[in-house]
């Protein structure tokens, strides 16, 4: 008899420390020797939905209020909000919480349509710039703030939580799910000299509770 | 050969050693060294054969701005020796060269010069043609810097590197530290580009006073050191510039250092004002041989000595026409060099104090005086000095000639931004007329050679780029401006070019053995354009990308033709340094998409190949004609991994209007439960796409795509509905659904097994729709299809789940001995049905009525004017179009290749698909033919490449060739 199971269509090479099943999800609490960072965490699991409306700024339709401007991003109870355009929101629920599509027709689950993968730590940034002409450091920008523009030639959603002076910092990425091989080994590879390794979703649950205390602060 | 030690200057430590092999034998140099220095100290002159005389060529300059040091190094061909650092091990060899290069069995060509006018292969080898092709491989064989096997395998590791900055500083010299320091006091992000592995330009080793007590060398280190300690500088050192582009987009590849992970890295920078400072190079002096090694320029003599620690000579002559050679003639003295004489061009403009010291030292000093001819044959042994009218010569024995008419503006980058540039009759040099918008330069390129003058020119133009950008004001700049007026101002520059000599082994340029001589010949030819000129002779068309002849050039072309006009530089263009192609390939990562059930089709034995963006599994084993993968579909029941299909959601209150815009049928006659396979054509009636619409609710619609077109959808119908207005929304699904094709006359026991739903073809049958659960978990999108003609479902399912649902059928299936599929094996099944594939059935100019599909198009939809519909109106009628049909080969064994013409005396046609048939047992398959040649039962004659005039002969048969009433189907 088969196993009925959920299959991440990102893998990594490390051992696993720490797992749990979650909605027939293996998911990775953390992995032997995850080293000082930058670390590498795959997110397939975490429910994504995309919002699309003529009226997406008014929230007694879709019920969520949105940010006002395409790029702009909320952070709040482990959701982040992010405008995309005139009438396109997306959604990562970044916690591990279950939750429900709301009965909002312009609603639709696009969990499985990407790679969710955050990238975080010191020299997050020195890796990022190996692999994008996007200006993830702008300083006009503030964090968290969203681009959309390719990352190794893929058209990607970034969004960029924390960033400083010194390149650290992260952001989380989403790009289609068919990519997940060749991101995961482009990303790791040009991360390979500031010691990128994979790492399980507990650094980064801390990493961003330890954001967004700093935004609400 | 001993090293000079204990300077603050050097850049070498001798306390750590490398090991280089040349010849045969292992020489030692140190950290800091580069390949060239090296060999210099042990004692090697003669570093490369010039690429047509095969004459001697030594060091002549430190910056790679000609071939003379190319050499080969570790397998890798015209390597720059003089600005490659040596690492331990490296096996170096010379290059173009017959027997050793100290003893080369082609240097008689140099004697043959007169046989080699300018332009001689424009004007010779024409007449017999036949003699060309010989003499071309002659001329290959013996020209040439270099040579690298076909086969050769680029070793280390590449990579790429992509920054935005505020200010990017091309030259790390003291203007553009200054610049960089400038812009960063207001915090911006500032990128400081040098190609040197060091910071500070030509102060780096120059002893000379900045102020009182401090020599210029202290200050490039103090200003180096702030530089590198600000924040928010970045310094890319060994980075050289080599392209600019629109939107001040600047490109460059810096090459790594030992404890680096890139052997080279392609640099971009997206910067939002751009200050070039990238100072200044020696004009060369033309006299008789000065190329000869023991030939070299002040800054190589002074920089061997400062940064290297080695004495470039016992005894020299300098030969100069500006203060920097007086003042290395000075400090090379005190370092121990003999100097027999100093050579001025200038009458008059020195610098009395260092007159002074040279009159101290008693270093003879000769006014207006210049290197006539070097004599020796592999080194120089003599020099004759001339006045400059060339009436008196004095014949003076030294191993060392200091040779430089003057200095020239690296004005390569301004070049590349398109920056219109002038000659400046005062300084000598070619200055910028306008700079492009937000670029600015600095220090000594701007024709000011004052210590402070070039700090205050970078401080100027570091504030300007701030205003460039909004982040000061201009009375910032102003105020600057008025301090920097105050200071030195443009030098007045030397402007001879050639010393008094007929030029006949006077070279121009090192590259390409081009003298004055042949620029002489090439203008009395009636040329009289530098830029033509460059191109009859060669002249800067070499490595050095006109470093040499750059300058020189067009001041002789003017003085030459004695033009009214001022001289006019050639052009550059990027790369203006040359590096590895593997460098700008960078890191070259493979992005690809691969559906979810990738790794378990590998497994099962898939072979894939890359279809646009998607690996996909082809074959499952090594019989391509798949003929075990199709009889299974037909007999059994066969797995299909289809995940690359293009699925979309359409909703919202318009959403209807759209679909009937842009397919062929009419959707609003659309039933929940049914399929609707339509197709979506472009403006001219051609066939774009097709592919399955399903109404899963009001206003709410799933679509399919062909795999091709997925990624063009939601922009194509944009595009098509950009003007009304209409509320609907598409989110592409492509990858958050994969999906199963399970096919096959048992496909429905096996499904049965998992499925929580009556499947039975009462219940679902042929073109239902029907969503339910496998094992009461996953929820599934089921399609009753038959596009490879037999019982099939197509099945999608959420990417996560796939593997498990496959898991599960295969499973399910071992009793019907299910087996997996491929995509040719696929092709060959839907052949045989007559079902078509867009892009192997259809080009760009094939509509919907040519492909037999007029059936989908309904003529009376009103709502919503179709896209394509007019143009079908019209191709309705038209006789002369091809049409798709069915062939039959008259030999059964030999289908004919996919795209093979079919002719007459003309092309008629083309073969689409065509192949052995397992199922029928004939070679058969569909072609697009003219129309006239559709009808059953013409004879086509089908040429393939390479046929050797021997045509395949086939018959038009109807269509399709299997189950034509599709009973298979409905099951």
């Amino acid at each position: 008899m088969t196993d009925i199971q959920r299959y991440s269509p990102v893998t990594f090479e490390s051992s696993v420390k720490e797992s749990e099943v979650r909605d027939n999800w293996k998911i990775v609490l953390a992995y032997q020797n995850e080293g000082p960072g930058p670390w590498l965490v795959d997110l397939g699991h975490k429910t994504r939905w995309d919002l699309q409306d003529s009226q997406i700024d008014d929230p007694s339709q879709s019920g969520l209020s949105v940010p006002s401007s395409p790029g702009t991003c909320f952070l709040a109870e482990k959701k982040l909000i992010n405008r995309m355009n005139r009438t396109q929101t997306a959604i990562w629920h970044l916690g591990i919480e279950e939750t429900i599509i709301p009965d909002f027709n312009g609603f639709t689950d696009v969990t499985e349509s990407t790679v969710f993968l955050a990238l975080f730590g010191p020299d997050a940034f020195h890796v990022a710039e190996k692999l994008t002409a996007l200006d993830l450091m702008d300083p006009a920008r503030t964090t968290p703030f969203l681009l959309q523009g390719p990352l190794c030639h893929v058209p990607c959603q970034i969004v960029i939580l924390e960033r400083h002076a010194d390149m650290s910092g992260g952001f989380i990425m989403t790009c289609s799910r068919g990519y997940a091989d060749s991101m995961v080994q482009a990303v790791l590879d040009s991360g390979r000299e500031f010691g990128l390794r994979p790492a399980g979703e507990t650094r980064f649950a801390d990493w961003v509770r330890k954001v967004q205390n700093q935004t609400s602060n | 050969m001993k090293r000079l030690r204990q300077f603050p200057t050097l850049h070498i430590d001798t306390n750590e050693t490398r090991s280089l092999k040349y010849r045969g034998k292992s020489l030692q140099g140190f950290a800091g060294d580069t390949v060239a220095t090296a060999l210099y100290a042990n004692g090697i002159r003669i570093f490369s054969r010039s690429l047509k005389y095969h004459r001697p060529r030594g060091l002549y300059n430190l910056d790679g701005e000609s071939s003379n040091t190319c050499m080969e190094v570790d397998g890798v061909p015209n390597v720059r020796t003089e600005n490659t650092l040596l690492k331990d091990g490296m096996v170096v060899k010379a290059q173009n060269v017959k027997g050793s290069v100290d003893h080369d069995l082609m240097a008689f060509i140099d004697k043959l010069d007169w046989l080699m006018p300018a332009g001689f292969y424009y004007k010779t080898m024409h007449k017999p043609a036949a003699v060309w092709p010989v003499a071309m491989k002659a001329i290959r064989k013996a020209a040439g810097v270099g040579t690298i096997s076909a086969d050769y395998k680029v070793k280390g590791r590449y990579d790429e590197i992509f920054l935005t900055a505020d200010v990017c500083v091309i030259g790390g010299g003291a203007a553009g530290m200054m610049a960089a320091l400038t812009a960063a006091e207001s915090g911006v992000r500032v990128i400081v580009l040098e190609s040197r592995p060091h910071l500070g330009g030509c102060w780096d080793y120059r002893t000379g006073a900045y102020k009182e007590n401090k020599p210029l060398f202290a200050r490039a280190r103090e200003l180096a050191g702030q530089v590198e300690n600000t924040s928010n500088i970045r310094v890319f050192k060994q980075t050289s510039m080599v392209g600019a582009y629109n939107n001040n987009l600047i490109t460059a590849f810096q090459v790594g250092k030992s404890n680096d992970a890139f052997t080279e890295r392609y640099v971009e920078i997206r910067s939002k004002s751009v200050v070039v400072a990238t100072g200044c190079i020696e004009r060369p002096l033309i006299f008789e041989n000065n190329e000869r090694p023991g030939v070299m320029q002040v800054a190589c003599a002074h920089r061997l000595a400062r940064s290297y620690g080695l004495l470039p000579g016992e005894a020299a002559v300098f030969s100069i026409g500006h203060d920097l050679g007086l003042e290395a003639a000075l400090d090379l003295f005190d370092l121990g060099l003999k100097i027999r004489c100093v050579a001025d061009i200038r009458e008059d403009g020195h610098d009395a104090g260092l007159l002074a010291a040279l009159a101290e030292r008693k270093i003879p000093v000769l006014k207006g005086w210049v290197a006539a001819k070097a004599h020796g044959c592999k080194q120089v042994t003599k020099v004759t000095l001339a006045t400059l009218d060339g009436t008196v010569k004095r014949h003076i024995p030294c191993d060392l000639l200091v040779a430089s008419a003057g200095h020239t503006p690296v004005n390569g980058p301004l070049i590349l931004a398109q920056t219109n540039i002038a000659y400046d009759n005062h300084s000598g040099f070619f200055l910028p007329k306008k700079l492009p918008e937000k670029m600015f330069s600095a220090g000594w390129m701007t024709g000011r050679s004052h210590p402070q003058a070039i700090e205050a020119s970078g401080q100027v133009a570091g504030l300007k780029a701030l205003a460039a950008i909004g982040v000061t004001d201009k009375t910032a700049v102003f105020a600057a401006e008025k301090e920097a007026a105050a200071l030195p101002g443009i030098d007045r520059g030397c402007k001879l070019v050639t010393a008094p000599v007929k030029g006949r082994k006077s070279f121009i340029c090192f590259d390409e053995d081009t003298t004055i001589k042949n620029i002489k010949q090439a203008i009395d030819m009636g040329f009289d354009v530098p830029e033509l000129i460059k191109r009859f002779t060669s002249a800067g068309t070499g490595p050095g990308q006109g470093g040499i002849p750059g300058h020189n050039l067009p001041l002789f072309v003017s003085k030459y033709t004695a033009s009214a006009s001022k001289p006019m530089p050639t052009a550059v263009r990027p790369p203006l340094v040359p590096t590895l192609l593997a460098t700008y390939a960078g890191a070259h990562h493979h992005m690809f998409k691969r559906t979810p059930l990738h790794a378990s089709q590998k497994k099962g034995g898939g072979i894939f190949r890359n279809i646009g963006v998607w690996q996909r599994a082809r074959y499952f084993s090594s019989d391509f004609d798949c003929k075990d993968e199709i009889l299974n579909v037909r007999n059994n029941v066969g797995l299909l991994d289809s995940s690359t299909l293009g699925k979309f959601r359409i909703f919202g209150p318009d959403a209807l209007k759209a679909l009937q815009r842009l397919y062929v049928s009419d959707m609003s006659k659309l039933k929940q439960g049914r399929i609707k396979y339509s197709a979506m054509c472009n403006d001219d009636g051609c066939v774009i796409d097709d592919g399955i619409v399903i109404k899963r609710g009001d206003n709410d619609y799933y679509v399919t795509t062909s795999s091709g077109r997925a990624g063009n959808t939601v922009e194509w119908f944009r595009y098509h509905t950009r003007y009304d207005g209409w509320q609907y929304h598409m989110v592409n699904l492509t990858d958050a659904m994969g999906v199963i094709n399970i096919s096959g006359p048992n496909a429905r026991k096996v499904l049965k097994k998992i499925a929580d739903a009556d499947i039975s073809n009462n219940a679902f049958p042929f073109a239902g729709y029907r969503e339910f659960t496998v094992k009461n978990t996953i929820p599934v999108r089921a399609m009753r299809l038959g596009f490879v003609g037999e019982l099939s479902f197509e099945l999608h399912v959420p990417s996560s789940y796939m593997q498990s649902v496959w898991d599960m059928l295969m499973a399910a299936g071992a009793e019907f001995n299910i087996k997996n599929f491929g995509l040719e094996a696929q092709n060959v099944l839907r052949m045989e049905k007559g079902h078509i594939i867009l892009g192997q059935e259809s080009e760009q100019r094939t509509n919907l009525l040519d492909l037999g599909l007029g059936f989908l198009w309904d003529r009376k939809k009103t709502a919503a004017k179709t896209v394509g519909a007019v143009a079908l109106r019209q191709a309705e009628n038209d006789p002369g179009r091809f049409k798709l049909v069915g062939i039959r080969m008259q030999d059964d064994a030999r289908a004919p290749r996919d795209g093979a013409l079919i002719v007459d005396t003309h092309v008629r046609g083309y073969v689409a698909t065509a192949r052995k048939s397992f199922t029928t047992g004939e070679a058969v398959g569909m072609a697009l033919v003219e129309s006239q040649l559709s009808k059953p039962g013409s004879r086509l004659e089908i040429y393939e490449d390479e046929c050797n005039e021997i045509r395949l002969q086939a018959r038009v048969v109807p269509m399709p060739f299997y189950d034509p009433d599709g009973q298979r189907m409905k099951m």
